[in-house]
């Protein structure tokens, strides 16, 4: 049989359609909204309270004007509360409160940076300085959210109900027998399908990427956001943040649509998947290739220092994994993509409709 | 033979549960009645038949054409199974529009045919709203126009006149013998015995995964020997008439009706009873009607299937 | 009437009495979770752990036997203290949320979808019956695997060890038993308000998951990109973690009070048992 393009094309687009609308606005998925757009708020607040806080220490340093980054780094756990006035001079804050053990708190300000003294009973407890956030720090603070939250917990999960969904959540609302009612090739149901998913979870994650990016850069000063993007960086890391994530879609939605058309409860593949990308780092070389993250950690546009107090399940994420030229990281992931829908294509050739065994 | 269904020694198993064995039918295009108990199989045989699940043994071509290629198949083919759920939130246009632009075909075309296949089971005023707000009524005539509206060549309905009123259902089984016109295949599946009877050209009585019966409900009826036919007779004079009859040893059985206006006889040779009929006609006994009283479908599924009574 | 003498006659025998009329909802739901074959050998396998405990603890007081065949330090193979006793504690209660993951979500949601709570409140069971009684399916699974065998080793090792010891780690029993309560009834009460808000079983399984992981990884977010420590209190698992290492008396590396852990934990399970209460009604009105 000649194979008809056109007409798979044309199916291809009207199973997207049918589907679109349930990635993007079904109410059992509202909670993906919540995981992507989570980090927005998070990078947003940061930036308001950043904003917020430089005036605030401007308006300090002019009350201590004497203040310098010199003198407050010469402040050391051992000294007293007048040796330290001597030094810092009176401050541009200060806070008192409790009887029987009163607490003191004296601020002071170079404009940037904010050194915060605590006594208690007129003893010294506590000295810290707050640095100004600096843009390599918020982009090293950007990229680890990346990795560690956003595309292995956010994208992840959000993937895996998306395309569980596709066919598992159609079994469960008894209406995939439409399709496999159709004049269409189950091969071409699996490609809509897969198509819208791709479609939605990109947009949502991609959309909520770039929104988080703007975010981050928001309470710099223009001429130091105007540097980054004149240098071209802003738009290669952005794009490449874009990229990875819709990359993620790619290859977690795939193996999930492979999921929900194998299995009846979407949770045990899921799971073996989180397991299997976690325990990534201490496979052997030729097994890690056979994962997604090992593709995308290495295509990520900053690379983040491993943090050794990431806490509680999140410390299995975390990992370091061989370099990979960026062409082969792509097709790798699109490969591995290929192959889990082939697979679904295959699989789906087979299946039969039997709701009550939901 | 490109022209029937086949089923060709299509067995289907649940696991350990039996579906349908050894299922070898061939059907004629018609209407054709699938009728059984609960259970009996015959919700498997139509998913069977329309791909939805796979035969464990066997084969099945529907006019040439096998489930496994849907490409080609469900062009000639539609089907309005039993399942009462719909794409959530669709209209009752969109869930068949949408059905057809699965076709490939052009947005204007879809449309057309979707207006058309809702004005035959007459949902025009409420294509625009919710099918979850749809009665039970309105669903039926929704899915039915969803599998009609790609003008298929085989249609097959699973219990298409549940939940219908008495109105829409004259309406609906009008429309199936319009349907089943011109050499088209219509299958569908029934408890309301009586109905079968008005539509069906034939049946296929199921019971416990196997067909028990096929073909035209008179002829079925013919086959089963350990049941003789009844037939009733109007006439003047019943004791005469039965006198008569009782010098034949084809007949079984003969009763006075009780207004004395007839008998009720029972025959093993249905063919003697009438050329003898003929003979007495003839004569001068005055005969007023001729008619055999168990040769309809309740009565073939009570003989063959048993006591279960199906009829709701 | 014929009709009328053939009506409906109410029940007047004995009558379960109204505080206990809750067990019946466990012991049916026990009976239909071990004909899940998978889950009976996922429930069997909870139990190796707490078997290979009691050989530990039993070896470990048991020296001279083990000198038989192979040399031993003279304090023993390993300390049976605070940290043995806080790590079976942390894997038990990790496997009673893997447990719970996959059995609590399909407590309720199955009743809400086929509109079964009619048919359960036309009955002398109330609504908190209700909540009890499938809460009580988790407890009571969840017991057996965490602090009713975390007690028998604790027994076992008072038994064999000498007095001394007992009067040095008899709060061990304590922190056992408040340890994996406090989290059995969490869990217990999370899976069965996922359950009672996502009629989809499957998908309240993986919220579970979603809360634990994700929790974890909003409030590292929120942390590093605000700095502020106080976003751990979103992270159930850190809040858990420290509530055992302080129970244990172990060093933490939480900064986090342990008053301050168990407030969010209780306010967690206040939200869930808020969420509960909204959904657990006899009648729903759809609106569509």
């Amino acid at each position: 049989m000649n194979p008809n393009w056109n007409l798979w094309m044309r199916q291809t687009w009207a199973v997207m359609r049918l589907e679109i609308g349930k990635s993007f606005f079904s109410k059992r998925g509202l909670w993906i909204y919540l995981l992507a757009f989570a980090p927005i708020v998070i990078w947003g607040g940061h930036s308001y309270e950043v904003m917020e806080r430089g005036e605030d220490r401007q308006k300090m340093a002019q009350r201590s004007p004497g203040v310098t980054r010199q003198k407050m780094a010469m402040i050391t756990d051992e000294m007293s509360k007048e040796r330290i006035l001597a030094i810092l001079g009176p401050p541009a804050r200060q806070q008192s409160f409790g009887r029987r053990h009163p607490v003191q708190i004296m601020r002071w300000s170079d404009g940037k940076a904010e050194f915060i003294v605590r006594f208690r009973d007129g003893e010294l407890e506590n000295i810290s300085l707050r640095e100004g956030c600096s843009f390599e720090e918020d982009s090293t603070v950007f990229a680890a959210i990346f990795q560690f939250f956003y595309l292995r917990l956010a994208i992840f999960w959000g993937c895996v109900f998306v395309f569980m969904n596709l066919f598992r959540g159609e079994m469960l609302d008894k209406s995939l027998h439409y399709y496999f009612l159709a004049p269409i090739r189950r091969e071409v149901v699996v490609a809509g399908k897969f198509g819208a998913g791709l479609l939605a979870t990109g947009v949502i994650f991609g959309v909520s990427i770039a929104l988080q990016f703007a975010g981050m850069n928001l309470h710099f000063p223009k001429e130091t956001v105007d540097q980054y993007f004149s240098q071209g960086h802003a738009i290669q890391h952005l794009l490449s943040y874009i990229g990875v994530s819709i990359l993620a879609c790619a290859g977690y939605g795939s193996a999930f649509l492979v999921g929900g058309i194998l299995l009846r409860n979407p949770l045990i593949p899921a799971g073996v998947l989180l397991l299997w990308e976690s325990i990534n780092g201490i496979l052997p070389a030729i097994l890690r290739k056979f994962s997604v993250i090992y593709y995308l950690k290495v295509l990520s546009p900053v690379a983040i220092p491993l943090d050794k107090g990431v806490p509680g399940p999140l410390a299995m994420l975390a990992f370091g994994t061989d370099p990979v030229s960026t062409p082969v990281a792509i097709i790798g992931v699109f490969g591995l993509a290929l192959v889990l829908l082939v697979v679904a294509a295959w699989r789906s050739r087979s299946m039969e409709i039997s709701y009550a065994a939901e | 033979m490109d022209n029937e269904i086949i089923f060709d020694n299509v067995s289907k198993f649940y696991g350990e549960v039996l579906g349908v064995n050894r299922v070898a039918l061939s059907i004629p295009p018609g209407i054709t009645s699938l009728v059984g108990p609960n259970g009996s199989g015959k919700t498997t045989l139509m998913n069977l038949m329309t791909g939805l699940i796979q035969p464990t043994r066997g084969s099945i071509t529907v006019r040439g054409m096998s489930p496994k290629d849907p490409e080609n198949f469900f062009r000639t083919v539609g089907y309005c199974s039993q399942f009462d759920s719909y794409p959530k939130g669709f209209t009752g246009y969109q869930f068949v529009y949408s059905f057809l632009r699965l076709f490939g075909i052009t947005h204007a075309e879809a449309n057309d045919k979707a207006w058309a296949a809702i004005q035959r089971v007459g949902l025009e005023e409420a294509a625009k709203r919710k099918i979850a707000g749809y009665s039970k009524g309105m669903r039926q005539r929704i899915k039915l126009a969803q599998a009609l509206s790609s003008d298929p060549q085989v249609l097959v309905l699973d219990e298409p006149l549940n939940g219908l009123d008495p109105l829409v259902r004259a309406e609906t089984i009008a429309l199936f013998r319009e349907f089943a016109t011109a050499g088209r295949h219509l299958i569908l599946s029934s408890h309301v015995l009586h109905e079968v009877d008005i539509i069906s050209d034939q049946v296929i009585l199921m019971a416990a995964g196997y067909v028990v019966a096929e073909g035209q409900i008179r002829a079925v009826r013919e086959e089963i020997e350990d049941h003789p036919m009844q037939i009733l007779i109007r006439c003047q004079q019943p004791q005469r008439l039965a006198s008569r009859l009782f010098e034949h040893d084809h007949v079984v059985e003969v009763k006075v009706h009780s207004d004395g206006g007839g008998l009720l006889v029972k025959t093993k040779s249905a063919d003697r009873f009438y050329l003898l009929m003929n003979e007495i006609a003839a004569g001068n006994i005055d005969i007023e009607t001729v008619a055999p009283v168990d040769d309809d479908v309740n009565s073939v599924y009570g003989y063959l299937i048993g006591s279960e009574e199906p009829t709701r | 009437m014929a009709v009328y003498k053939r009506s409906y006659k109410a029940y007047t025998g004995h009558l379960t009495p109204e505080w206990s009329r809750w067990i019946v909802i466990p012991r049916y739901a026990w009976q239909g979770l071990f004909r899940l074959r998978l889950l009976t050998i996922f429930y069997v396998l909870c139990f190796f752990y707490p078997l290979g405990c009691a050989v530990v603890i039993y070896l470990n007081n048991n020296l001279a036997f083990i000198r038989q065949y192979m040399p031993v330090p003279p304090n023993g193979i390993l300390d049976i203290g605070n940290k043995f006793f806080l790590t079976y504690t942390v894997v038990q209660c990790t496997l009673a949320f893997i447990l719970t993951a996959f059995i609590g979500p399909g407590l309720v949601s199955p009743d809400l979808a086929n509109n079964a709570l009619p048919l359960y409140f036309s009955r002398p069971v109330s609504r908190t019956g209700y909540v009890v009684g499938k809460m009580m399916v988790i407890a009571g699974l969840l017991s057996m695997i965490t602090w009713i065998p975390g007690l028998m080793l604790f027994g076992l090792q008072a038994s064999l060890a000498d007095s001394k010891w007992v009067t040095d780690n008899w709060k061990i029993a304590w922190s056992i038993f408040f340890s994996a309560s406090v989290w059995i009834v969490f869990v217990a009460m999370l899976s069965l308000a996922l359950s009672a808000w996502v009629r989809w079983r499957i998908i309240a399984g993986g919220l579970m998951l979603v809360v634990l992981f994700v929790g974890a990884g909003l409030a590292e977010a929120i942390r590093q990109v605000w700095r502020i420590d106080s976003a751990r209190f979103l992270d159930v698992s850190s809040n858990m973690g420290n509530i055992w290492t302080h129970m244990f008396d172990v060093k933490t590396r939480y900064t986090l009070t342990l008053e301050d852990s168990i407030m969010v934990l209780a306010g967690y399970t206040a939200l869930c048992i808020w969420l509960l209460a909204r959904k657990i009604k006899a009648c729903e009105v759809i609106r569509g």
